[in-house]
């Protein structure tokens, strides 16, 4: 359908839509219009991603002369072949009504891992791996090396795509991964590098948050997006701890070991080099003396991590004089490493701001704050001098230099925690020093301040105002938008006892309890019998859910639950998670009927729809809170409290209650599909943590479903289950439009009625 | 037009491309002549109108020249081309007329034709297969010979048994039990520290489909290096080995006992299989892509212990496996289903068989792109929102269950409108019960009446007994091998099952026959609604 807004035309690739997308397109034009940032929560299954992609993409169409560019964020790969989906779909129709200028070039980016087609490179086992195997075949040095002589490897994908230049260029359409691996393959063209260059003439770019947040990323990929680029950041309500994230570092034994092993090979190649191209080592020197850290303009191959300190803190000085030579900079780093080494040692947690570590680093191992600071620079200047392509073998010694130039660089925001042992296995000793940021704010400043627009957008994103304090963003437009129901098809249950009336919970003192256990397992069995088709179950944690499993194959309820479905787990191996997946998927789609045990905040968690007959119910056992008693938690919410007044006890209420959101919230995906979703805690009765679950999910938990048990949530589901079997009229009953056609939005114009009946 | 007649003057094409030869259409109630104006000509053509599936003719208005085409039910067209449009119309109403009435009374043309048309050989196998399955002859005596319904309605819903390939389809393979194997428990005899397993054709499958190890070291090991008693033994032995996960003491063994340790160490041939299968998986699902994407998993990158991540000691341990692998595991292998047809007895067939049918599947997933394109084309679909747009049809996929008695258990009384709670329900029985006393009392008193039982009664009672039947499970108890039937005598039991089948009968008829548009249909719902069904004298049993 095609509708105005305003004076932008909006191409919809669909007949219908529906009055929350309209809505949403008209605040998301608004933020536009006013060049500012927004915030908008629109729950899931209403089409928040082709509503998007749809606005945006008109919204350039309608404004020829400046066009702008959609930088769009997802958190995984596989939403971003999603979203590419829906972009193809748009784009296709698109097209079809306007001819070939509607034509845009969107494209997926990833890592080497995932875009290479070199079989000889992806033969290495990890991205690390690959990276560096790229490396070795695409290095400037080694591509010069083979005019000489004709042995050394390199890689025709790369090389025909540098002979082709600047006539390397890929044709406006829509490109997922799989997309740019073939046209690459076709060509004979490096699909990750022609992908790299395609970035500046892209319409639409699709990649993960860290190409734009973490700056080790975002300083090599997104470094020369223009201004006028609309960013957005999709499913962001864990965007907080993504920000942190990419500012965090930690050194471990094995690390500092692992950098001590490169220190000498370092020291090896110096050597080496000091005997056959001594002018190499006094060129780099000249170099660092004239303030230049690394030669202007590198080559795509040569590139690696960039700086981890965010580029408005980075120094754009010379390097100080006492670390240009590499001699001497191999030194400071083994002082640094052998400093790190005796920290390392305690017996206790220790807890400390940069600002003292560093300072005591000054006066034990005579190392200032300045050097600390370049560490990152001189490595990365001496790596290329040294020619060295390995560089997944050199990550240790990244790693501290990345350590050693962000508690150089940040004062505040941040602190140095040394455990020796994981509290929760206090047996195995395990030191670790880790710097952490507690500033969300710190990574994404930049992008506030870099992009004309940010879209911040997500189905929970309750409470709405929590988000400008923890970003510390003035958004534009903040708003919630509400479900407009053509029936009650989610239907949201909190379960606080099993059958025998005892409580359930997984409360810390509880949850081992064998009656909770039982409870929980029979609450399943039940389900099971009369949910069809999927069934997932979250747990609060892998350890956990080992140990409910554990039991229930003892004590026969897994055989029981078996009986009705497969059981499909998610395990900490990504692979067989994936493959549990992709089975689960078949199971539910050969009517075998299925039940995929997760983990919330785990990948699975984060990512994968089960929309559909991927999931008629979710279970969510327990209330996820994050692990109170982490020290790195307890700094943070310190922190969180002494700058934003945030209460602690309501951060973590907050974080726990959009996880669960989160994962309960996966079930649909539009009205026409139904989910129920049990809350599996007697917590959840509690008026203080419930009213922190999006308002969507709120207003459907009806008060006689606050405190149920067992059998009577099956009874209620039973009658759900049989109540969303009946047909049904789509476009709303009662007065209540819940579907709109092309007519309707014409009417809505004309009369100016801008309100819906919700 | 008169007489239910029409004759038209026409062209006759078998195809759009054919000229046509000219002569008349002649039109019936009930049939369609074409008799070309050259006599030798060999185009005649007779069409029976309930052989007519449809109906197509060009607009007036539109270049093209007033054109019928009439499809039949085999998929063929016969295109007439008349001299005008008013012809054409006139036909095309009479043949709707036609039409109409014929489905109006499929009853009288279909009984009429199809007894005709039936062969002999349909006939025979009818019969064959009433007298085959004595349940199909008992329902087929009660209801088509009482004329509850005819014998054409009787076997319209049985179709794909007289289809032709019913007799190699019929042979629908069993899936694979979802029970675990690890839950085999020994049997001891509690003396001795024996352990005893007992092992079926049934469990060896499953233990070579879900471990190909043990599936290679059988066909290398057996019988030339060990009996196949000793490898079982040794298998257990490892198991046994796993499951008290002790890894010290089987990193001993393993490295003791060469053979031991095929089993004890991670699966080669699996690991192999997963490689390959993670190439073929959903990109909306492919979280291994992530793991190669994100730049905070750099080692020692991002938050490490802030208690978001837990942690599970190290699992890199390679004489650890964990239950959720297994788990994991053992669904895969019910989903892929059997894979291999070999009844045999013989385990190393067996295990060849099985090996086999992997390399074959292996091979296909190298050569066809048709799963990739397939995969691309779910993926694009699955992009849309289903509601937004038109509805997609897909194809059904006809359901074949092998023995419905298996769900005999599954149906349910409507406790929508029943008070909860076991107490108003074990009064319902009793208050059942003495009512059903009552009436026998009655009858012994004052003999048969007319209705035998009071309606009441017998709504009280079967109402019981469904729900019995259903809450029979929680009653007794999860235990599979144990049923309500199998508790019930054994002419009781066939006597419920009859009774239940019957009634699935007549619902199956009952629904078949709705939306009623017809006033054939009308009757037959009538009928279908008072059965006369037969008392059933069992329902003494269920206060047992």
């Amino acid at each position: 359908m095609i509708f105005k807004i305003e004076d932008v035309t909006v191409y919809f690739p669909y007949d219908n839509i529906y009055p929350e997308q309209y809505e949403y397109m008209v605040e998301l034009k608004r933020a536009l219009d006013a060049k500012g940032h927004c915030l908008l929560e629109m729950p899931t299954g209403t089409g928040k991603t082709i509503a998007l992609l749809s606005l945006i993409t008109s919204y350039r169409l309608s404004r020829p002369d400046s066009p702008i560019k959609l930088v769009y964020c997802t958190r995984t790969v596989h939403e971003m072949e999603k979203t590419l989906g829906e972009l193809k779909l748009l784009h296709d129709y698109q097209v079809r009504h306007l001819g070939t200028q509607a034509k845009i070039l969107a494209i997926g980016l990833s890592s080497r891992k995932n875009l290479c087609v070199n079989t000889k490179v992806l033969a290495a086992e990890n991205r690390d791996s690959v990276d560096a195997a790229c490396r070795k075949r695409t290095a400037s040095w080694v591509r010069a090396l083979s005019t000489e002589n004709p042995n050394v490897e390199l890689c025709d994908y790369f090389e025909n795509y540098e002979k082709a230049a600047d006539n390397a260029l890929l044709p406006p359409g829509v490109y997922t991964l799989e997309d740019l691996r073939a046209f690459g393959k076709n060509r004979g063209w490096c699909p990750y590098f022609l992908a790299r260059h395609m970035v500046q003439f892209a319409n639409v770019i699709v990649y993960s948050y860290q190409y734009l947040l973490d700056p080790k990323v975002a300083g090599i990929i997104s470094k020369e997006l223009q201004k006028e680029s609309v960013v957005v950041f999709d499913e962001a309500h864990n965007i907080d701890n993504v920000c942190i994230e990419a500012l965090s570092v930690s050194v471990r034994r094995v690390t500092l070991e692992g950098a001590n092993r490169n220190l000498n090979k370092i020291r090896q190649e110096i050597d080496r080099f000091k005997a056959t191209d001594a002018g190499r080592l006094r060129a780099e020197y000249n170099r660092l003396v004239e303030g230049l850290a690394l030669r202007g303009d590198l080559s795509g191959s040569d590139q690696w991590l960039a700086n981890p300190a965010l580029p408005h803190d980075i120094l754009k000085e010379a390097v100080p004089g006492n670390i240009r030579r590499a001699e001497h900079f191999v030194h400071v780093l083994r002082r640094l490493l052998q400093y790190l080494g005796v920290r390392l040692d305690t017996e206790n947690v220790e807890k400390e701001s940069p600002v003292s570590f560093v300072s005591s680093l000054n006066s034990q191992a005579g190392i200032e704050q300045k050097t600390l600071k370049f560490c990152y620079d001189r490595l990365q200047s001496l790596m290329l001098t040294l020619e060295i392509t390995d560089t997944d073998e050199f990550l240790p010694i990244q790693t501290v230099c990345d350590f050693a130039t962000l508690v150089g660089t940040y004062a505040r925001g941040f602190s140095i925690i040394i455990e020796p042992y994981d509290e929760r296995m206090p047996h195995i000793p395990d030191p670790i020093l880790q710097l952490s940021c507690h500033d969300a704010s710190l990574a994404i400043k930049p992008v506030f301040d870099r992009f004309q627009s940010v879209v911040i957008t997500s189905g929970t994103l309750s409470p709405i105002d929590l988000y400008p304090r923890l970003l510390s963003f003035t958004p534009v437009v903040s708003r919630s938008f509400k479900m407009s129901m053509t029936r009650d098809c989610i239907c949201p249950m909190v379960l606080t006892r099993g059958s025998d009336q005892l409580p359930v919970s997984t409360k810390f003192d509880m949850r081992s309890d064998p009656g909770v256990v039982r409870n929980y397992g029979k609450l399943l069995v039940e389900m099971v019998s009369i949910v069809p088709d999927g069934v997932v179950c979250f747990f609060v944690s892998y350890s956990y859910m080992d140990g409910i499993i554990a039991t229930w194959n003892e004590t026969g309820i897994l055989k029981e639950i078996m009986q009705q479905k497969l059981v499909f787990i998610e395990t900490q191996d990504v692979v067989e998670t994936t493959l549990a997946l992709d089975n689960y998927r078949r199971a539910c789609d050969c009517g075998r009927g299925a039940v995929f045990f997760s983990v919330a905040r785990g990948k699975v968690a984060e990512g994968i729809d089960f929309d559909r007959h991927y999931g008629r119910l979710v279970v969510m056992y327990g209330v996820p809170f994050q692990y109170t008693l982490s020290k790195i938690l307890r700094a943070r919410l310190e922190y969180l409290h002494d700058t934003f007044q945030i209460k602690e006890g309501d951060f973590l209420t907050f974080d726990a209650l959009r996880q669960a959101a989160q994962c309960v919230g996966r079930v649909i995906r539009s009205k026409a599909d139904y989910g129920m979703m049990i809350f599996a805690d007697k917590r959840y009765s509690r008026h203080d943590k419930r009213s922190k679950l999006p308002g969507w999910i709120l207003s459907h938990l009806r008060d006689a479903h606050l405190n149920l048990s067992t059998d009577m949530a099956i009874h209620i589901a039973r009658e759900f289950l049989r109540k969303m079997a009946q047909p049904y009229d789509k476009a709303g009953t009662m007065g209540r439009k819940t579907l709109l056609t092309q007519e309707d939005l014409e009417k809505m114009a004309e009369t100016g009625v801008q309100d819906m009946a919700y | 037009m008169a007489g239910g007649q029409v004759e038209k003057r026409v062209k006759y094409k078998s195809s759009v491309k054919d000229p046509g030869t000219p002569g008349f259409l002649r039109i019936r109630e009930g049939m369609l002549l074409f008799v070309p104006n050259d006599p030798k000509s060999d185009s005649k053509l007779k069409v029976l109108t309930q052989n007519i599936k449809s109906q197509k003719n060009t607009k007036e208005g539109s270049n093209k020249p007033p054109w019928l085409n009439l499809t039949n039910k085999l998929g063929k067209s016969h295109i007439f081309e008349f001299e005008n449009y008013p012809d054409m119309h006139a036909c095309r109403d009479f043949i709707t007329k036609a039409l109409a009435k014929c489905e109006e009374e499929p009853n009288k043309s279909a009984v009429s034709t199809s007894s005709e048309q039936l062969s002999i050989k349909e006939l025979e196998l009818r019969f064959k297969l009433l007298r085959e399955n004595s349940e199909l002859q008992r329902l087929h005596k009660q209801f088509v010979e009482s004329k509850v319904l005819t014998e054409d309605e009787f076997w319209a819903t049985r179709k794909k048994l007289l289809g032709k390939d019913s007799i190699r389809k019929s042979k629908q393979q069993v899936g694979l039990k979802s029970m675990m194997v690890s839950g085999i428990k020994p049997s001891t005899d509690g003396r001795t520290n024996r352990v005893t397993f007992n092992l079926t054709p049934e469990i060896i499958f499953q233990i070579f489909a879900e471990k190909p190890a043990v599936r290679q070291a059988f066909i290398n090991y057996v019988p030339s290096k060990m009996t196949e008693k000793d490898f079982w033994t040794k298998y257990f032995r490892a198991e046994y080995l796993y499951s008290t996960k002790n890894t010290a003491v089987a990193a001993a063994e393993a490295a003791e006992d060469e053979e031991l340790a095929v089993f004890l160490k991670p699966d080669e041939i699996l690991a192999r299989e997963t490689r390959q299968k993670i190439r073929r998986v959903d990109p909306t699902l492919d979280m291994e892509a992530d793991q190669g994407d994100d730049y905070t998993h750099l080692m020692d990158h991002g938050i490490q212990r802030d208690g978001t991540m837990d942690v599970v000691e190290p699992q890199n341990d390679q004489f650890k496996r964990s239950l959720l692998q297994d788990l994991n595991r053992h669904a895969a292998v019910v989903l892929e289903g059997r894979s291999i047809d070999v009844e045999s007895e013989d385990t190393r067939i067996v295990a060849e068989a099985l090996t086999r049918v992997k390399q074959v599947s292996k091979a296909d997933g190298e050569t066809t792109k048709d799963a990739n394109l397939e995969r691309l084309e779910r993926m694009s679909r699955l992009a849309g929102m289903e509601d937004l747009q038109a509805p997609q049809n897909f194809p059904l996929a006809p359901l074949s269950i092998k023995d419905p008695r298996d769900y005999f258990e599954s149906q349910q009384g409507n406790v929508l409108n029943v008070p909860r709670g076991a107490k108003g329900l074990k009064r319902n029985v009793h208050e059942a019960y003495g009512l059903l006393k009552e009436s026998i009392l009655e009858i012994r008193a004052t003999g048969l009446s007319d209705p035998l039982i009071r309606p009441e009664v017998s709504f009280e009672v079967f109402s019981s007994l469904t729900r019995t039947i259903s809450t029979a499970k929680n009653i007794i108890g999860k235990n599979p091998r144990e049923s309500f039937l199998d508790r019930l005598p054994k002419s009781t039991k066939d006597e419920v099952l009859h009774h239940w089948t019957s009634i699935q009968e007549l619902l199956r008829h009952f629904w078949s026959s709705y939306p009623i548009t017809t006033t054939y249909l009308h009757t037959k719902v009538m009928l279908l609604q008072f059965p006369n069904l037969p008392i059933p004298e069992f329902a003494i049993y269920i206060d047992s």
